[in-house]
């Protein structure tokens, strides 16, 4: 079984839901990125996103920008971070982990991503390229990884069924219209939508896009299976990243778990 | 040759299409729906055509070079006087279109990004005339070289958004105008400037800009009882070469030259010449080629001209290079202001940064022409915008 549905298949025997966290590779640096891995995961965290930073990410608000922009001032590029992730397994053979970036970093590096398999990717999620197209006409070809398509408030009825189809793992709900670590968060809408697109598949929703606080979390995890979070972690570890002390980041990733339903 | 691109999934042979966040998807559907029902509809386009007219001052004059044809004496060296439209560029023929499509849309909040300032204030001006709130997107580095436009747009009661990101130039005020446009996604209409960005755009784009092309057919039957023999314009995103080249695009004999950013000079990698110098990538919702390093990171550019300094192109333009249906070449900053001064000093007309890189390559392309041909340059604008930037470069004390 694959990893994603293995974990998520765990999760709903025990009753809850899953805890999916972003970082950036290579903020502030890819040693440092390793070390976060691990202690997300210690801290709570069940699935692993791992941003491959762009120079043009224009899904991203500014505290995710800024993680791109100092990750590149590193020289980071996807074949590190896959390596990173191969470092990662070493340690953990459980935990997933889904690439996620911009097509054109996956289109430079697709020979790589379709071995990434073996040193330990799950599942890759192309934030700018629509979920009805398949990433494999564009030779991103692997059948051992989870293709993870997002799904926002405007896309219409008979896109999201084409969308489910093309999808593995789970659906990534955008829970606004905006780009991440916007805040407004429509929960009327969100519980339709998401029930929505439940009534008509079994792959797992997320729900993620400008979650931040304990409420927001206790809310969408009660309709989804679960939540996505990624600015607020992102600003922490880059709050902490000068005396690299990342208690505050283990600590809120904690209490989020704490308060998922 | 085909010229009826692009595809129903917007793309021009393997370049164009929509790549873009899903929460866009549904916005560009509804533009692309929208359009396909206007574009041959009678009402709208009298109303696009009676703006061109009135409003614009079209058609634009295609007016005879004498001095410049005497200077190379060889072929005759026409100009597309874009630059005498309204608000002095060929900028102005793209937004006067779309602002129909966002009032035909009912939108109430128009959005764009701008580099050189010619769109930002061929944006503001059309806002201005509906009443619509405008919000201009533009790189700190372009409202510093381009204040005079900055000034015109707030004026014209827009509001300018100055983008810090990035190189704080074209692409990250485009990248801000995306994401405010995922943001306001309903109530609000992104006016893109060039023949770039997700399918429908470089469309749209081109076609509201063709009718430069479909002038010149008939000014060049009128004035020299022929089609021109070549032509000639400035490529940043693409927009006007794309407006003068379509209508071309099926007579063969016209050859259409595109005129990038050399820069510091193409071998210095100090640049803004993706198909001269480039591979193709994805930037900004569409598939073209791009200035990228190995890692499929996009490049710096450099060029003098706020509206060429770009790392991407227009799709249309990347297959009419694999067609080799078009030629694209390059001029420097230095070879740019030398025909910046060659077309003050010998025609009276003061040329957009821009569009001396059109000019700038008559010095190669005439040598190799003959008597009885016939060139056509599009002067997609003029230069006053730019004159803080001469005196800038040229360090003068005025
Ligand atoms: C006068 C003028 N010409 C050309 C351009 C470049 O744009 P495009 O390549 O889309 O025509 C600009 C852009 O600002 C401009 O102001």
């Amino acid at each position: 079984m694959k990893r994603i549905e293995k974990r998520l298949a765990e999760l709903s025997k025990n009753n809850s839901k899953a805890f999916v966290g972003y970082i950036v590779a290579g903020d502030p640096d890819l040693e440092t990125s390793l070390d976060l891995m691990h202690l997300s995961v210690d801290s709570g965290i069940d699935i692993l996103e791992i941003g491959v930073p762009f120079t043009d990410p224009i899904a991203e608000g500014p505290t995710i920008q800024q993680a791109h922009d100092r990750s590149l001032e590193n020289d980071t590029n996807l074949q590190k971070i896959i390596e990173l992730v191969g470092r990662f397994r070493k340690k953990d053979n459980e935990t997933p982990i889904i690439l996620m970036g911009y097509i054109n970093n996956f289109l430079t590096y697709k020979d790589l991503i379709n071995s990434s398999h073996k040193v330990g990717v799950d599942g890759v999620l192309v934030v700018d390229i629509p979920g009805e197209l398949s990433l494999k006409a564009y030779g991103i070809d692997n059948e051992d990884l989870d293709i993870i398509s997002l799904i926002s408030p405007t896309t219409s009825k008979d896109r999201i069924q084409e969308i489910i189809s093309n999808s593995s793992g789970f659906i990534y709900y955008v829970t606004l219209r905006g780009v991440t670590g916007s805040s407004h968060l429509d929960e009327k809408e969100i519980e339709k939508n998401i029930d929505y697109i439940k009534s008509i598949t079994t792959t797992p929703v997320m729900a993620g896009f400008g979650i931040k606080s304990k409420d927001d979390v206790q809310l969408l995890s009660s309709f989804s299976d679960g939540v996505v979070i990624g600015s607020s972690i992102v600003e922490l570890i880059h709050k902490n990243s000068e005396n690299k002390d990342f208690r505050e980041v283990s600590d809120y990733i904690s209490s989020m778990k704490d308060a998922i339903r | 040759m085909k010229d009826n691109l692009p595809d129903k999934d917007g793309f021009f042979g393997e370049y164009g299409g929509k790549f873009v966040p899903e929460t866009l998807m549904y916005a560009l559907n509804e533009l692309e729906q929208t359009y396909k029902t206007l574009k041959d509809n009678n009402d709208f386009n009298a109303e696009f055509h009676k703006d061109l007219a009135e409003f614009v001052g079209r058609p634009s004059p295609l007016y005879f070079a004498k001095r410049l044809t005497e200077h190379y004496s060889t072929a005759s060296i026409w100009l597309k006087r874009e630059d005498l439209n309204h608000t002095g560029a060929h900028k102005i023929n793209n937004t006067v279109g779309q602002i129909l499509l966002a009032k035909y849309m009912g939108k109430k909040r128009i959005i764009a990004e701008t580099g050189a300032g010619q769109h930002g204030v061929a944006t503001a001006t059309v806002a201005a005339r509906l009443g619509l709130d405008c919000h201009i997107y533009m790189g700190s580095e372009d409202v510093r070289r381009q204040s005079l436009n900055v000034y015109r747009m707030k004026l014209l009661g827009a509001e300018v958004h100055e983008v810090n990101s990035g190189s704080a130039t074209l692409k990250d005020a485009l990248n801000e105008a995306l994401r405010d446009w995922v943001t306001n996604i309903e109530d609000t209409y992104y006016i893109i400037g060039s023949v770039t960005g997700p399918h429908p755009y470089p469309m749209i784009v081109r076609d509201f800009n063709a009718v430069v092309g479909y002038e010149l057919i008939e000014q060049s039957q009128e004035s020299f009882g022929r089609m021109p023999d070549s032509i000639i314009a400035c490529v940043g995103g693409g927009s006007n070469a794309m407006g003068i080249f379509y209508p071309f695009i099926k007579m063969k004999d016209v050859e259409l030259i595109g005129v990038e950013a050399a820069g510091k000079g193409i071998e210095t990698g100090e640049h803004a010449a993706p198909l001269n110098d480039g591979t193709p990538g994805v930037l900004h919702g569409a598939k073209s080629y791009l200035m990228q390093d190995e890692d499929g990171q996009v490049r710096g550019t450099a060029s003098i001209s706020a509206g060429l300094d770009y790392p991407g192109v227009g799709p249309e333009h990347s297959w009419l290079k694999d067609m080799k249906r078009a030629k694209y070449v390059a001029v420097s900053d230095d070879e740019v202001m030398k025909a910046f001064h060659m077309v003050n000093q010998m025609e009276g007309i003061l040329p957009a940064l821009e569009t001396a890189h059109a000019f700038a390559y008559l010095d190669e392309l005439m040598p190799n022409m003959n008597q009885g041909q016939h060139v056509v340059i599009n002067v997609s604008g003029r230069g006053d915008k730019d004159l803080n930037s001469v005196v800038e470069i040229e360090d003068i004390q005025l």
